[in-house]
């Protein structure tokens, strides 16, 4: 039981999530850049009508991809012009790669905490049951018969 | 009557001033005097709170313009009901509206506790009477509601269009409810750090509250994805703009709370955490607040950023502050006899959920502030978007869907091998069919199965706990299946609530993923009489109808709408110009089924040729997402059922605080 919980925690932490299913080129890069017309969404998601912005890229992009353009140079055309504020999302260099691993590496320090006092505190149960004085024989039947009916009582 | 207003406003600050000090001179003294004194000068408060609110609704109704909120926020032409939305609907209004609802729900804190908890009320009346005052200050000294203008303008403004709808006139009020009612718990909790009065009582006294707290922010939250989705014309319904994190953030944090706490209620353990969750859950909905009128942060809820900024930041600070400090010097105290059975049980599953949970929470926050933090650093202004934020919170999301199908169902204390058989056989039978329909269905993306599958697998543990407690007492009661299924839920509304919201939350994963990975859009410029094919429809441009009205002019396009040559319905998707603030806006039509939403947008019209620009969408399964938050909502309404087995345990509580015995929890 304890495998394939594990494997699923893994496999679903360790591949990143799409987006979208089966983007295409244009779209992908639309979804790269941030529009700047405010809107707060990406060029290809842009709700603004005629935006100033995102309809003039979005040709832009669209003539660059007939030129054979491929994304990252497209998308390094947007930032040189526009600076890093246009891209979507941090780029995965510098300073900003604290942006992706410190979420990751908090989930990490605090499943650690979890789990070493899960453990703790575990061990602390099977101690004190230990330690506790074996009950005159009268009561056990009826500790088994309590433990059988905690394992099956779930409320 | 504004004048009044004003004066209402001064008097409540007086008054809200001398609550604090006379509940808090008479909880050092122990002289109930002064603690009713400062009782009733919160019931004041409020009294001086709603002739504020009802001056500035009277100023509204009646378009007095020289009212500086309301000339930039009403018109005559306005809609009534935008009319009395106008009232959160600008800066000024909306912090007068939160005031309003803080202290009415300090009123009925007060009611409540008439007899009970009187070693605590007095601090609870300090704390929720400061936090008052600080929105007072704001409106008294910084930002006046009733400032009038030099000269009285002939027309208003308007409300912005893009609040003129009818889920901006329930959203914000639903999130402000989700808001505000977090000082209760808060209020509460430094009242128990105070007065070191650290038993269960406190928790289970607020318990209700937290979950008020929790519904209204899953309602705010879901109304405003659908505001999102209707008005802003996209095709999406959340974009992790930074106004919608901050409302996801207190979500995320009740939810980890909601659950801890039930550890606390039943093992006395999580003392410290439940604490910080309460607390973090208070200060969140101020940075919420902060984020949303400060301007630090770009957002498409700009209407409402203005310079609070430092007064939110000082306020947050003085929260923390305190906060943290009596929990520091309580920490002795709290300190619980934390034991785990097993790893294998509801208690372990819970700390996984609540690590989940305030992870998600944080990823929420880094991800709003890194902007901040790099231009600070760096001097270079970066943005952070929906890429991050579901290639981020997306795996954590699934992980979460998993937890919740364990977590119901998993035995306290210790799950046995032969229990977790039992329980969870039929779960992972079922998420293996759904895993297998929807990919039998065309729905082929890894992450889509992996999700759908996970759905199931969490509907077959919630199906089987029914079915199970249902038949349990058909056998050993003889009560017929409906009876048994009433007496089951009516018997523990806390229990069965809660599934019936995880049944609510699975739904609306399942909308997620459907409208997410299998999202099909098509932009397409259309003359009179042309077609185009999106997915399985046919649409047909039929030209376009223009109206106008005093308030509003209106470009429908008629859009007919065949699938396998068959028509199935006509769709008018708009442009609309209104004329007060020469603004337009896209009204999208939607064609919601239980399969997909068929969703057009008018992109632009050009009458000379005739040509019109349409945006079409199809989004799969997108409807299970607003059926997901029907469900919650009923699954919430359901734990909120008056609790005998509830109403006992914390007249144990209080008994057992009273005495000084130890009882046991159960």
């Amino acid at each position: 039981m304890k495998t394939p919980i594990v494997l699923l925690f893994a496999g679903v932490l360790l591949c990143p999530a799409p987006t979208s299913a089966a983007p295409s080129t244009t779209q992908e890069i639309e979804e790269a850049l941030t529009c700047q017309c405010s809107c707060g969404l990406t060029v290809h998601s842009c709700n603004h009508l005629q935006c100033g912005f995102a309809v003039p890229a979005k040709q832009t992009i669209a003539e660059q991809i007939q030129q054979e353009k491929g994304k990252d140079e497209i998308i390094a055309a947007f930032v040189a012009r526009y600076g890093e504020k246009v891209l979507s999302a941090p780029t995965t260099t510098g300073f900003n790669l604290a942006a992706w691993l410190t979420p990751f590496l908090a989930l990490l320090i605090g499943g650690a905490v979890v789990g070493v006092l899960s453990l703790r505190w575990t061990r602390k149960r099977l101690r004190d049951a230990a330690e506790t004085p074996i009950a005159p024989p009268s009561t056990n039947q009826y500790r088994a018969r309590l433990q059988k009916e905690l394992d099956t009582f779930d409320g | 009557m504004t004048h009044l207003g004003s004066l209402a406003l001064a008097l409540a600050f007086l008054l809200a001033c001398y609550a604090v000090v006379t509940s808090l001179w008479g909880a050092l003294r122990r002289q109930e005097a002064w603690i009713t004194s400062g009782t009733h000068a919160a019931y004041a408060v409020f009294g001086c709170i709603v002739i504020a609110v009802a001056a500035l609704l009277q100023a509204l109704i009646i378009h007095d313009f020289n009212v500086e909120y309301v000339a930039s926020y009403s018109s005559s032409t306005l809609p009534f009901q935008y009319t009395i939305a106008a009232l959160w609907g600008g800066q000024k209004g909306s912090l007068l509206f939160w005031t309003f609802l803080l202290t009415f729900f300090s009123t009925i804190v007060h009611l409540q506790n008439r007899t009970k908890n009187r070693e605590l009320m007095p601090y609870v009346t300090a704390t929720l009477m400061v936090i008052t005052l600080f929105f007072l200050g704001l409106l008294c000294f910084i930002t006046p509601p009733f400032e009038r203008l030099s000269f009285t303008p002939q027309e208003g403004s308007d409300l912005n269009p893009l609040l003129q709808n009818y889920w901006m006139t329930i959203h914000p009020p639903s999130l402000y409810l989700g808001y505000v009612s977090a000082s209760v718990p808060f209020a509460f909790a430094i009242a128990a750090l105070v007065t070191g009065k650290l038993s269960d009582v406190w928790i289970r006294t607020t318990r209700r509250w937290a979950l008020t707290s929790w519904f209204f922010l899953s309602i705010g939250n879901l109304l405003g994805g659908r505001w999102a989705y209707e008005v802003l014309g996209w095709g999406g319904y959340w974009a992790w703009d930074p106004v919608e994190n901050a409302a996801i953030m207190p979500w995320f944090t009740a939810s980890a709370y909601l659950h801890s706490v039930m550890i606390q209620e039943k093992k006395n353990m999580l003392k410290v955490w439940n604490m910080v969750l309460v607390i973090l859950t208070f200060a969140l909905t101020i940075f919420g607040t902060f984020l949303t009128r400060s301007g630090v942060i770009s957002s498409v809820h700009s209407f409402t950023q203005s310079g609070l900024g430092p007064y939110f930041m000082a306020f947050l600070l003085l929260v923390l502050t305190t906060s943290l400090g009596l929990l520091i010097y309580r920490f002795p105290e709290l300190k619980s006899d934390n034991e785990l059975d097993s790893l294998l049980s509801r208690e372990a599953a819970f700390l996984l959920n609540n690590w989940v949970l305030v992870g998600l929470a944080f990823a929420t926050f880094w991800g709003t502030v890194f902007p901040v933090l790099s231009e600070w650093v760096r001097g270079v202004k970066i943005t952070v978007g929906p890429p991050f934020f579901n290639k981020v919170n997306g795996p954590l999301g699934i992980v979460l869907l998993f937890l919740t199908g364990v977590g119901p169902v998993i035995a306290w204390r210790r799950a046995s091998a032969k229990s977790l058989r039992r329980n969870f056989t039929f779960s992972l039978v079922s998420g293996v069919i759904f895993g297998v329909l929807f990919f039998l269905l065309g729905y082929r993306n890894y992450y889509a199965i992996v999700v759908l599958s996970l759905a199931g697998f969490v509907l077959g543990t919630i199906l089987s706990e029914f079915y199970r407690g249902t038949r349990a007492r058909q056998a050993m009661l003889r009560e017929n299946s409906a009876q048994a299924l009433g007496r089951l839920v009516g018997k523990n509304p806390r229990r069965y609530g809660g599934y019936v919201v995880h049944v609510g939350v699975v739904l609306i994963f399942i909308g997620v993923a459907g409208s997410s990975f299998f999202k099909i859009e098509k932009q397409i410029s259309l003359k009179p009489g042309e077609t185009v094919e999106v997915g399985r429809y046919t649409l047909k441009y039929d030209g376009i109808k223009n109206s106008e009205d005093a308030h509003v002019a209106s470009q429908a396009a008629v859009v007919e709408v065949f699938v396998g040559g068959r028509q199935i319905d006509t769709m008018h998707p708009e442009k609309r110009l209104y004329k007060k603030q020469n603004q337009p806006t896209t009204e999208v039509a939607i064609r919601p089924t239980l399969r997909e939403d068929l969703y057009v947008v008018l992109g632009s019209y050009d009458e000379p040729s005739g040509l019109a620009t349409l945006q079409v969408f199809v989004n799969p399964l997108l409807s299970w997402l607003w059926i997901g938050g029907i469900v919650l909502v009923l699954g919430t309404c359901i734990t909120m059922l008056p609790n005998p087995a509830e109403r006992q345990a914390l007249a144990l509580a209080r008994r057992s605080v009273e005495t000084g015995a130890e009882v046991a929890a159960d």
